[in-house]
């Protein structure tokens, strides 16, 4: 089972929806993973990813659409002990210790690892023997994530595995999670951070309102997000005219100092150029958060798309 | 199964490395026990053994009660909905927890037993000791099943609530504190159709080496009836929301 990876995708979405009441939590989601990929689900609270997460692993049904997971029901992989997850706000029972609980979900996988290698795997080695419930947040998630990871699925799901955590916490999470997927399994983690998903998934799916708004490299969202940024000091002269130059999409200014978007930086530059307005030129890209804000701003949706949400 | 062993030896080295379960569960039944058939000179053999009987029948009753305030704790911490993305399966596990309420109700009803023959000087035949243990543990059966469909229906505090409640209820109603001729005719007559009192009365019969009444055993499977539908109803609609 190790290596004879089957061809299929390890995820697949067909127009799957999921109502709570009036509230579509998940609107028409198109999604295929393929098996070895690190993909990063990205979206505001509420956007709709833990329900994404919740029909993937079979924890509830679509209403329409369809989700399989290795080319089946996801229930069937599940039982098959292909997948393992760490779920969003849970806490580990009171009166185990760290050994007794994740030997006990091993005991429930057909393939399980090695306990103590799942334990090192997941930095928790010297914990083993202490109660779970009495770790510290960063050691608990890391338990949850021995959990995840002890039965040796081939896809692993992290809802906001980090929330909550502080930055030390955080990162040790994040090498774990890179190890782990540096075997060659599929991960799937959802997050509001940024950073992390540019940091830890070579795919970002950024959703919104139970949509995919956008998917690809952290790099093509960026770009996606409408170019590079250009800021110079005015020095006192007007600001007049700097929209009409070439490449620039969006002129702020800031006290003295005028910020340009631009599609083409290099020809936006050469026209300051030539205007002798460069003073203390600075072109940078546009930030993943950025392209994040415009991503999913309400204001920036099609009239359409807000209407039919109306009715 | 050896899986749901696993699970239910999980469950049962959590359930007593529970202070709290071992001093209500357990200390509290013989505790009573003693008290009640020690205190202002003593009591005759008659009641030593029905209270033994009606202590065993409360520690059991606790302690199956108890599994079910566990299982709501579980779907609390999200640890129910863990289990769901496990290959272990929803039956496993309801089983499992239910084999485990069976396993925790023992050491209350051999200890308050055991009181009984060693310090209170009941004497009974060797198989009437077996068929007490036997019948105590599995008339603790439907407790078990209130526990759990109260675990799985309702959130852990009022599940607390809620188990006291019947633990109260049916051990006072049920006679296991203090016979039911001390109680008017009234609730004497509502008694009668407790498990609780059910349990007690086929023990007693047992211990006094008496077939035991068809009306407390028709009472006994009503209840497991009654109970294991409520904990099967209560389960399915957990399961489609934990």
């Amino acid at each position: 089972m190790t290596k004879t990876t089957p061809p299929g995708p390890a995820v697949r979405f067909d127009a799957a929806t999921k109502a709570f009441g009036a509230v579509r939590a998940v609107d028409g989601l198109d999604l295929e993973l393929k098996p070895g990929q690190t993909t990063a689900l990205l979206g505001r609270n509420g956007a709709g990813k833990s329900t994404t997460i919740g029909l993937l692993l079979g924890l509830d049904q679509p209403d329409t659409g369809s989700v399989r997971l290795f080319g089946g029901a996801p229930a069937r992989a599940v039982q098959a002990g292909r997948v393992g997850a760490m779920l969003q706000d849970g806490r580990p029972i009171p009166r185990v210790t760290v050994r007794e609980l994740v030997g006990f979900v091993a005991k429930t996988y057909p393939r399980a690892m090695p306990l103590d290698e799942a334990l090192d795997l997941a930095g928790i080695g010297e914990f083993g023997a202490r109660r779970a419930d009495r770790l510290s947040g960063g050691q608990i998630q890391r338990v949850r994530f021995a959990i995840a990871l002890v039965g040796d699925p081939d896809l692993v799901v992290l809802d906001e595995p980090t929330a909550a955590l502080d930055v030390e916490a955080r990162r040790a999470l994040w090498d774990s999670m890179r190890r782990f997927a540096a075997r060659g399994k599929t991960v799937l983690f959802s997050t509001h951070y940024l950073t992390e998903a540019d940091e830890n998934a070579s795919r970002i799916v950024v959703i919104d309102r139970g949509r995919i708004v956008a998917d690809g490299s952290g790099d093509q969202l960026r770009r996606a997000a409408g170019g590079n940024l250009v800021s110079f000091d005015l020095a006192g002269r007007p600001s007049e005219g700097l929209s009409l130059l070439p490449g620039v999409t969006e002129v702020e200014i800031r006290g003295d100092r005028a910020r340009l978007r631009t599609d083409d930086s290099d020809a936006t530059v050469v026209a300051l150029a030539q205007r002798n307005a460069v003073r203390g030129l600075e072109v940078a890209p546009a930030t993943l958060e950025d392209a994040f804000l415009r991503l999913t701003d309400p204001d920036a949706r099609p009239a359409a798309a807000r209407m039919e949400e109306n009715v | 199964m050896a899986l749901v062993l696993d699970y239910v030896a999980l469950e049962t080295r959590r359930t007593l490395r529970d202070t709290g379960f071992v001093i209500f569960g357990i200390g509290m039944p013989v505790l009573m026990y003693l008290l009640f058939t020690n205190i202002g000179g003593g009591a005759d053999s008659e009641w030593k053994t029905a209270s033994m009987i009606g202590m065993a029948t409360y520690g059991a009753l606790g302690a199956a009660l108890s599994a079910g305030t566990g299982v709501a704790e579980d779907k609390s911490l999200g640890w129910l909905r863990q289990l769901r993305i496990t290959p272990m399966t929803p039956a496993q596990v309801v089983v499992g927890r239910a084999l485990t309420a069976s396993v925790v109700v023992l050491p209350a009803i051999l200890a308050v037993l055991a009181v009984g023959g060693l310090i209170n000087g009941v004497s009974m035949a060797v198989w009437q000791w077996a068929v007490v243990v036997l019948l105590l543990w599995f008339g603790s059966l439907p407790f078990t099943l209130l526990g759990i469909g109260n675990g799985y229906r309702l959130s852990a505090q009022s599940t607390g609530v809620v188990n006291v409640g019947c633990n109260l209820g049916f051990s006072i109603l049920g006679g296991l504190w203090f016979p039911m001729q001390f109680f008017p005719g009234w609730i004497q007559g509502i008694g009668t159709y407790t498990p609780t009192r059910a349990v007690s009365e086929l023990g007693t019969a047992l211990g006094r080496g008496e077939a035991p009444g068809v009306l407390a055993v028709v009472v006994l499977l009503g209840w497991l009836l009654i109970f294991g539908s409520y904990a099967v109803v209560s389960y399915r609609k957990a399961a489609r929301t934990a």
